[in-house]
């Protein structure tokens, strides 16, 4: 059971790597990365959660008891939301290497030659 | 790359951290038991030292705000490269008429779901500005309050028109206010280091523990942040909009 989180976490990043290397599409490809991408999250989140423990907000309880660590909770919030935006900017450039090029699978996009 | 270079490549790769891999999960701490040495220093003594009581917050935007400034950036960044990626097709004088979509029938409202916008938007709106002003208290603060203000807006399209959201929502208007939020964490970095403190040190008046008003400059970077994240989500989602449709024959570059 304790050993749960941590299957999570690396299932998640397995598939989603999985996802990455066999990947026909990029918009599928940038799915696979957000999957990745919440395998930190299981994972930072798991690191600071201790049994009995209550969430790090002491507005109506007293200081001495038992919490999570705010730390690693601070650090996933900042990952979601500026992820979302890279996540933004990725499918902007999905879209460029569509105008320019007509497709959007990787396995056939060659670099350009002069 | 072709499907067989990838899997070579994947296969090299895993290989060479496979090592890494088995010492990390032979030295991995049992779960929900472990020490955690920083969290329980912050737990202890933030509310006495910072009159917040959001130790999340604390954290975000005045032990480690140096990274939140970084994060910050990060996030102008993406969302400036976003817009010059999409606007760079629309042209580089943008105005704010709204692209046509010629070829996609208008279709009318049906009455219950304009009700049901008109009746959400305000209270999500409302429920996102709370969410921001709470951040030293309760859970929230400007990441995630920007993010549900900018996502409520898009009810005005669902409810009303295209034309109403992108007449409200004018491009120049959230650049300059994605800037300023940039801007005001900067200024908040700055400004202490005039008066000889260190960059981002907390020097306002901490204010009473467990009042809207306290924590000092958290208020502040707390604002800034909410600021960059509705402008820079309300962006992004105008740019992805106006992507769908055709552009207005002079406005092509």
């Amino acid at each position: 059971m304790s050993y749960l989180p941590w299957a999570i976490a690396a299932w998640l990043f397995g598939v989603g790597v999985y996802g990455v290397i066999t990947s026909r599409h990029y918009v599928h490809l940038i799915g696979c990365l957000t999957v990745i991408q919440s395998a930190t999250y299981v994972a930072l989140l798991s690191i600071g959660y201790r049994f009995g423990s209550v969430a790090p907000i002491f507005y109506s309880r007293p200081t001495s008891t038992p919490a999570v660590d705010p730390v690693l909770q601070a650090l996933v919030l900042t990952d979601i939301v500026v992820g979302a935006t890279v996540t933004a900017l990725l499918l902007a450039l999905t879209l460029q290497v569509h105008k320019k090029r007509g497709t959007v699978n990787p396995e056939r996009l060659r670099p350009f030659r002069q | 790359m072709t499907r067989r270079t990838r899997l070579i490549l994947a296969g090299i790769c895993s290989v060479l951290i496979a090592p890494a891999v088995v010492v990390v999960i032979l030295h991995i701490p049992a779960f929900g038991h472990h020490p955690l040495p920083y969290g329980d220093a912050i737990n202890r003594g933030t509310v006495a030292r910072r009159h917040v009581t959001n130790m999340v917050t604390a954290v975000n935007f005045d032990y480690r705000a140096f990274d939140t400034l970084g994060e910050e950036l990060m996030l102008v960044a993406a969302v400036t490269g976003t817009l010059v990626l999409l606007r760079g097709r629309r042209g580089e004088n943008v105005s704010d008429r709204p692209a046509r979509a010629p070829d996609r029938p208008v279709c009318e409202r049906s009455e219950a779901v304009t009700l049901a916008c008109r009746i959400f938007l305000p209270l999500i709106v409302a429920f996102g500005i709370y969410v921001v002003l709470h951040a030293q208290l309760t859970p929230g603060g400007g990441f995630q309050g920007g993010a549900i203000i900018a996502s409520g807006t898009l009810l005005l399209y669902l409810g009303e028109s295209y034309r109403l959201w992108r007449r409200l929502v004018r491009s120049l208007l959230f650049d300059m206010l994605e800037a300023a939020g940039a801007i005001v964490l900067v200024l908040c970095g700055l400004g202490p280091m005039v008066r000889g403190h260190a960059f981002l040190e907390n020097v306002l008046p901490l204010g009473q523990s467990g009042a809207l008003l306290c924590g000092g400059l958290i208020l502040v970077e707390n604002a800034g942040v909410a600021l960059a994240v509705t402008a820079g989500f309300i962006l992004l989602l105008l740019e992805f909009l106006e992507e769908t449709r055709a552009a207005r024959e002079d406005e092509k570059s």
